[in-house]
């Protein structure tokens, strides 16, 4: 052997350190998943000696490890000679190891991305797989608190500060995709808009504050009376929007009609006053003639007008015809 | 640098077109030993595809919600590239069954496949590649595309660093299975020089 290719024993003794001191899972399996080689970072993670695990079948030491699954892996690197892998997206850990850091860390376990490598023999034949285990931890904590901040600002991007309420672009969003939810689907919704009655009034009798209470407790009856498909969004100053999906005009009615009810006895207080005030509500189902959601809208609109003409504190109906009326 | 005109003489394409064909072909001969089916080889296509008709193509893919992809990157002696793999979502009930999976097929298993898939149909192909080029290559972690982020971002994020792609496309499909898969091995243009320099030697 010519003397370059030759290992010296001190090369062999620093490798074979460097290998156990590697903060890199390396287990080495026969075919039988029996293991001949288990480095520091296995024996630290896990708690078991090289000694105790030699020899012994992996998934009889870790039966927490997917055996169908992880066989199935194993296999396919000794027939195709080539590399596996396993990603913490797909299955967050193969060993359950705690985290590293078990007091500062925010994960409980440790999250893993596994290689699992074709070892070849002298004879170039593949006998053995070395399994690699990478802790991923802080990327993939990093990446969930990531996600966990986008849908925050997302929230709070679709949110109305003061009602909790969809804003106006997002609801008018909503509105426009049960539009086209509704073409397809041959359906009816209903739209219902209403405001406050005489709201500049109390802001200018009460001041902003109490005009900003009373916009904070409609929005909470108006949230109290919805159901769980319905969407409801702050549309202007004192003015909101209802979308009753699959409901017609006439279960629009009654909706409306229990809402007006709720907020016509309910009294508002703020500091030593209290307020009495009234809504009027236009509705409009989706019908024929209604080409687009900004039509639908404007349907509401002028039912809404027809309450404010008729007396206020109450619901109406869109009509064909009520265009002309009152002009 | 960036201006210089990469190109493909029609020798070195056949160069790559050989040594894809056989790369292809080792690595089918073990997925079809590994699932005992019979794979159906393609001819390959090899193309030099502009930043923008990588970008349309990736689009395509992402516009139609029923198609998912696995990326893989991978680097040797100077050429990095990366490995794509686009599914066909109505391959899944299919290849859960060569895969030997049971059960209801939920977004988890799917991503169970993919992965599965691609480690297969990516190493085997690149274990063929090596082996003809005497290269070796390392392998990142496979990625599945637009799960944690939007396919259009990834592309408009990275269109400025490159603008001509060397692809290598390889359609796979299985004979009395519906499973069609289209594996894309991209590489950029600092790396095609380097690779056509490694592959010129397979001229001679």
């Amino acid at each position: 052997m010519p003397a370059e290719t030759k290992l010296d024993i001190s090369e062999f003794h620093w490798m074979m350190d460097m290998l156990q001191t590697i903060d890199v899972g390396l287990v080495v399996l026969n075919e039988k998943y029996e293991v001949d080689i288990w480095n520091s970072f296995m024996e630290n993670h896990s708690g078991l000696e090289p000694g105790y695990v030699k020899g012994k079948v992996l998934f009889d030491m870790f039966p927490e490890v997917p055996r169908e699954w992880f066989c199935h892996k194993i296999d396919s690197v000794f027939q195709l000679h080539s590399r596996a892998f396993t990603t913490w997206e797909q299955r967050p850990y193969v060993f359950k190891f705690k985290n590293y850091r078990t007091i500062t860390g925010t994960a409980e376990f440790m999250y893993q991305n596994i290689t699992i490598i074709p070892l070849l023999s002298l004879s170039g034949e593949v006998d053995h797989v070395c399994i690699l285990v990478y802790d991923v931890t802080d990327a993939a904590t990093n990446k969930a608190q990531l996600e966990h901040a986008n849908k925050k600002l997302e929230v709070l991007s679709q949110t109305d500060r003061l009602t909790q309420l969809y804003n106006r672009g997002h609801w008018e969003d909503c509105l426009t995709k049960e539009f086209q939810r509704c073409q397809r689907s041959r359906l009816t919704s209903s739209l219902i808009m209403f405001d406050i009655d005489h709201f500049k009034k109390v802001n200018d009798t009460y001041g902003h504050q109490a005009g900003d209470e009373v916009i904070r407790v409609t929005s909470k009856i108006l949230r109290d009376t919805l159901r769980q498909t319905d969407i409801a969004g702050r549309y202007g100053g004192e003015e909101f929007g209802v979308i009753l999906v699959d409901t017609n005009a006439q279960d629009a009615y009654t909706f409306a009609e229990r809402l007006r009810e709720a907020i016509q006895s309910i009294t508002v207080k703020y500091e030593a006053l209290e307020i009495n005030y009234t809504i009027s509500i236009g509705i409009a189902e989706i019908a024929a003639g209604i080409q687009d959601h900004t039509t639908w809208l404007e349907r509401s609109d002028i039912a809404l007008y027809h309450c404010k003409r008729n007396g206020r504190n109450c619901s109406t109906v869109f009509r064909p015809g009520m265009e002309a009326e009152g002009h | 640098m960036s201006d210089q005109v990469v190109e493909l003489n029609d020798d070195l394409r056949d160069v790559y077109q050989e040594v894809t064909n056989v790369a292809m072909g080792q690595a089918a001969d073990r997925l079809a030993r590994l699932l005992d089916v019979f794979v159906v080889l393609p001819i390959p296509n090899v193309n030099i595809l502009e930043a923008s008709e990588l970008q349309m193509a990736l689009q395509a893919a992402s516009d139609n919600e029923s198609v998912s992809a696995v990326c893989q990157g991978f680097i040797g002696k100077g050429v990095a590239g990366e490995a794509l793999l686009i599914f066909n979502d109505s391959s899944f009930n299919d290849i859960a069954k060569l895969m030997k999976y049971r059960g209801e097929i939920d977004d988890a298993v799917q991503l169970e496949l993919e992965m599965d898939i691609a480690s297969i149909l990516i190493g085997a192909f690149l274990n063929g590649l090596a082996e003809q080029l005497d290269m070796s290559f390392s392998q990142g972690h496979p990625v599945v595309l637009g799960q944690h982020c939007d396919i259009k971002d990834l592309i408009t994020a990275n269109a400025a660093r490159w603008k001509k792609v060397l692809t290598l496309e390889i359609n796979y499909t299985i004979q009395d299975h519906n499973i069609n898969c289209d594996l894309l091995l991209l590489f950029s243009d600092d790396s095609i020089d380097r690779l056509n320099e490694i592959a010129s030697y397979l001229l001679e």
